[in-house]
């Protein structure tokens, strides 16, 4: 029987360790996806005007996941200790709940990582920056997006400032190719926001004009979102899974 | 009245700019490279020199201008294929003075809006193609030329309605992520039901105590153990 005893402390001690890593990787997740929420990169605007803003729908049930978890492990570490079999099913049918969620968190993080590619914002780019007739407030905020994240990152289009030479688009309408190959924040500019050299930007002078694409400006907090999300979240939930089965285990040894 | 020299004929032929630049070609300009050095010999201080703009099938029926009155005007481009421009001193394109690296060709919309006296170096109407020559032009009427260029082809643009957004093909990453989740997932759903079934089912046919319960509420018993068995002797 002391055996056996020892085998039961020692199953309770794994499972509450468990619970506890439970706890603080959902606080963990909270926080990271209350990061991700608050649109630290300014690109929000971008990715809800592709319709396909379900990247942070993912954050927002990552939120709520990561509290029920730290709720659900304290409740699973008492009905651990206290051996309760009423308890433990509460336990084990909310901790299956919240495992779906996430669940579906992550599945769609990584779906919808997928699906932002360079030529959905290149489109989008071509078709709504500048547009002259906004139809809704969300094309002056893309231009607004747009301008920023040029400027900041000194970058230009999507894929370089060819895109703007390749396709018409919404600005080309409004600004004539000989005075504007591409537009004006696509040029060096000094610190006054006037372009350095405008004839040599609008040749495309190497050093006057920002040449790269700002693709990677985009896709790395994107990545970085999505990947965040998705991975942690396949993480947690295979630990769940295994101190679920042990909990299931416990819970079919205790004794009415 | 006697008939006006030929011009003299240079073998220099004009180009695009070779440099790395990025809009040396859109879709209503081009830059040539300047015609250094070109001129030095024919050309005297107060002579210019012009570019010659031609569409490329047009460019054989070009005539020059017997005079700076005669140049064809930028609007005349439509009607006429061909037009004149980038009118320049010709001691710009000397050897010893810096000249322009490029030659920028439709850069000035200005021009073209306001109806400016020509020479007016407006955009191109067309993607062309274009063929181009310079032409030395004095007081008499044009004293020296160069070959007609290769055919210039300008940008054409699409629309973006042709980017096609769909993913080229589905990430691995998502996958792997799906199918392990909902493998737990089942894994777990199962296990949960059948645990929740097995007591159910135990509890409809009333089995005894669970003799092989080994987890034991937190209270102490004093254990008594059981008596074992005594061994039956065999039969006398």
């Amino acid at each position: 029987m002391a055996k056996s005893d020892d085998c039961v402390h020692i199953l309770q001690g794994l499972l509450v360790f468990g619970n506890v890593v439970i706890g603080m990787c959902g606080i963990a997740l909270t926080a990271e996806c209350i990061y991700f929420v608050s649109n630290p990169d300014g690109l929000y605007p971008l990715l809800q005007a592709t319709e396909n803003s379900d990247i942070y729908a993912a954050a927002w049930i990552g939120i709520f996941v990561g509290l029920a978890l730290f709720a659900l492990s304290i409740l699973g570490i008492i009905a651990v200790i206290k051996a309760s079999r009423t308890l433990l099913m509460v336990y084990i049918i909310l901790m299956l709940i919240t495992f779906a969620f996430e669940m579906a968190s992550c599945i769609t993080a990584a779906t919808h990582r997928d699906s932002l590619t360079p030529e959905v914002f290149l489109k989008q780019m071509l078709e709504r920056y500048q547009k002259s007739e906004p139809a809704n407030s969300s094309d002056s905020e893309i231009t607004k997006t747009w301008d920023e994240l040029m400027l900041q990152n000194h970058c230009c289009g999507v894929l370089g400032p060819s895109d703007w030479q390749e396709y018409t688009s919404a600005f080309r309408l409004t600004h004539n190719d000989a005075d504007y190959p591409w537009p004006r924040t696509c040029c060096a500019l000094d610190a006054q926001g006037l372009p350095i050299n405008l004839d040599g930007c609008k040749l495309g002078v190497p050093g006057y004009y920002n040449s790269n694409g700002c693709y990677d400006a985009i896709s790395g907090p994107v990545n970085t979102h999505a990947w965040g999300v998705a991975w942690f979240g396949f993480a947690i939930l295979c630990w769940t899974f295994c101190v679920l089965i042990g909990t299931m285990f416990y819970w079919s040894g205790i004794e009415y | 009245l006697s008939l006006p020299t030929p011009p003299a004929q240079l073998p220099y032929v004009p180009q695009v700019s070779p440099m790395a630049l990025l809009g040396k070609v859109t879709a209503t300009t081009f830059a040539l490279e300047g015609p250094r050095c070109v001129f030095d010999g024919h050309a005297d201080a107060s002579d210019a020199v012009w570019l010659a703009v031609a569409f490329a099938n047009a460019s054989a029926a070009f005539r020059n201008p017997p005079s700076r009155a005669d140049v064809p005007p930028y609007k005349q481009l439509p009607t006429a294929h061909s037009y004149m421009t980038l009118e320049t001193a010709a001691a710009a394109f000397s050897c010893s003075a810096p000249s322009p690296p490029v030659l920028r060709v439709g850069s000035d919309t200005a021009c073209r809006d306001q109806g400016r006296p020509d020479p007016c170096n407006g955009p191109l109407p067309s993607p062309g193609p274009y063929r181009v020559k310079f032409l030395l032009m004095g007081c008499g009427g044009p004293k020296a030329e160069t070959r007609w260029s290769e055919p210039i082809l300008l940008r054409t643009a699409v629309s973006p309605s042709t980017i096609d957004p769909a993913p080229a093909r589905r990430g691995s990453a998502v996958v792997v992520i799906a199918s392990i989740l909902a493998s737990l997932g089942a894994v777990l759903a199962t296990a949960v039901l059948g645990a929740l079934g097995a007591e159910v089912w135990g509890s409809l046919c009333r089995r005894g105590l669970g003799t092989d319960a080994f987890i034991r509420r937190s209270y102490r018993t004093h254990h008594i153990p059981p008596a074992l068995p005594q061994p039956l002797r065999p039969g006398c």
